[in-house]
């Protein structure tokens, strides 16, 4: 069974919450409808050239690593 | 090295994958045999490498290896900032940057074990993720076992702030594990409804949460969420986060617009600190009631470390945005009302230490204390002797400004006094400095010219 597997593997070392594991789901379904509107609305805004581009000091969600070097430690 | 169970740090006792110590005045943290398997595979895999390069993830080096423990010793960070002593932008860009670790960690076969708002604090004039051993591994199809508390501690606290002001943030000092969900659902207005994040995120979670809160064997069914869904549910919280923006927000700039000299007045007392401060070749300095830090800042290039408080959320929030634009690596805004300090809070009331240990520990060179006097007597009611034994309990020197009776914002404190006014005839120079004389020595004296304020150096009797 799917949740006891859960709850052996890893270590209760804090308590989830029971609801909020289950509502991740539901949360999921809501952001994806989202995501994938706002990306709709963006490409239609973009071919008919009214997109604009974002202005802000806030970084991306998204870790870029090409500037990284992987076999560099640290000790 | 000295025995590390005895000085493991208050902060770090609730992980069993290992604890921070003080190895003399150093911080270093030991990781337990149950943790190997994830920090080998975190170390090889380069994954902490990455995180450490972008300067996301505290850096640390490995000091020892054996088959007890691992020791490992970060990168000292000069103070510590909680979650309710940070402006709205700061608590974002917290929020913001746990996101983007957990995104990364997802895409490389780890999660964020926890989302706790501690996990953050600000060095170098930036948030950086300090909890090194936070990372497990991923399972396929679990959903996030830290969401709930990413909610609790970030995203709840942001939104209501958005909603209510930044005083909301301040409840984080009485919850230390974050904002109870109920609670959030429950000050939020009823048109948060209509949005599907709020609603999904918050009330959704609330009601959900509510309904499952006695299942003591753990016997229902976790669902199972794929990674792409578990990436739109971070994603869609990164892009709400970002957009957030507060009501109150006041117009940054101009916060010396009020003050009531001239151009020239201000200046002169730009150059008198400059003067002061300089040729002491301080290492630490701490402006108290310092504003978005434009005093602070005129020694900023001469000084190590500079930490500057204000009881103002937004002129906190101005002064990090200039932090941000200006690239400073030295400076440290945060949040702090002088009549009441943050706390020691947590178990045994020494989890998170108190505004005070933190200042005595930092042990700052020269405390700056500009035109904050006559609020602490006349809105507080404090008398000098008070506010002297405040400063003197973690500052060397201080300098310190004195706005006579002749001021016009002391003219207006005391005219609010109304009927009372007689109770404060004590504030005038004289008393103040009987007061400030039980802790402190007058190293020097003058009046600021163009107004009718006179700067102070103490000098502290009871401290080294």
């Amino acid at each position: 069974m799917l949740s006891m597997d859960l709850f052996t593997i890893i270590p209760m070392y804090f308590d989830p919450g029971l609801g909020a594991m289950i509502v991740q789901a539901v949360v999921a379904t809501a952001a994806g409808i989202l995501l994938f509107s706002k990306n709709a609305l963006y490409k239609v805004k973009l071919f008919f050239g009214l997109a604009k581009k974002e202005e802000d000091s806030y970084d991306s969600i998204d870790i870029e690593e090409e500037d990284t070097d992987k076999n560099e430690t640290t000790h | 090295m000295k025995q590390p169970t005895s000085n493991a740090h208050e902060a770090s006792f609730r992980d069993p994958s290992g604890y921070i110590f003080h190895d003399g005045d150093t911080l270093r943290r030991v990781i337990n045999p149950i943790y190997f398997p994830q920090y080998n595979q975190l170390k090889d895999s380069g994954f902490y490498n990455t995180l450490m390069n972008k300067g996301l993830l505290i850096p640390h080096e490995e000091t020892s290896v054996s088959e007890e423990k691992i020791i490992i010793t970060p990168e000292p960070i000069p103070f510590i900032t909680n979650p309710y002593e940070w402006s709205f932008e700061q608590f974002k860009h917290a929020a913001l940057l746990t996101l983007q670790i957990q995104k990364y960690a997802l895409s490389k076969g780890f999660i964020l074990k926890d989302a706790s708002a501690y996990n953050v604090t600000f060095h170098k004039g930036k948030a950086v993720f300090i909890d090194t051993l936070s990372f497990d591994f991923y399972q396929e199809g679990t959903p996030w076992r830290a969401y709930k508390q990413f909610i609790t501690h970030f995203f709840g606290p942001l939104v209501l702030a958005k909603f209510h002001g930044t005083e909301i943030l301040k409840m984080l000092q009485t919850h230390i594990d974050g904002l109870p969900v109920k609670l959030i659902a429950s000050l939020l207005p009823g048109k948060s409804k209509l949005s599907s994040t709020l609603y999904t995120n918050i009330h959704l979670l609330a009601k959900m949460e509510s309904k499952h809160s006695e299942d003591y064997k753990a016997e229902t069914k976790v669902a199972r969420l794929s990674k792409k869904a578990q990436d739109n549910v971070l994603t869609n919280l990164f892009d709400y986060i970002k957009k957030l923006n507060l009501k109150e927000a006041s117009e940054w700039g101009n916060y010396y617009e009020k003050t009531n000299y001239d151009d020239q007045a201000f200046e002169a007392k730009k150059e008198l600190i400059r003067k002061w401060v300089l040729p002491m070749k301080i290492d630490k300095l701490i402006d108290v009631g310092g504003n978005d830090g434009t005093f602070a800042r005129t020694v900023l290039s001469e000084v190590n470390d500079v930490i500057v408080t204000d009881i103002d959320s937004n002129a906190v929030g101005y002064n990090y945005h200039q932090v941000q634009k200006n690239g400073e690596q030295n400076m440290l805004p945060f949040v702090c009302d002088v009549l009441q300090p943050a706390p020691g809070i947590g178990f045994n009331n020494t989890e998170r230490n108190s505004l005070l240990d933190r200042l005595s520990q930092y042990a700052p060179d020269v405390t700056l204390a500009l035109a904050l006097i006559h609020h602490i007597t006349l809105s507080g009611n404090v008398p000098f002797e008070k506010s002297a034994e405040f400063f003197a309990k973690f500052s060397r020197h201080l300098i310190i400004e004195f706005p006579k009776r002749e001021d016009s914002w002391v003219t207006s404190l005391l005219v609010r006094k109304r009927e009372f006014i007689n109770h404060f005839d004590f504030y005038n120079e004289a008393e103040f400095e009987k007061g400030f004389a039980t802790y402190f020595e007058v190293e020097k004296k003058v009046v600021i010219e163009g107004t009718h304020r006179v700067l102070y150096h103490f000098k502290n009797k009871t401290l080294n």
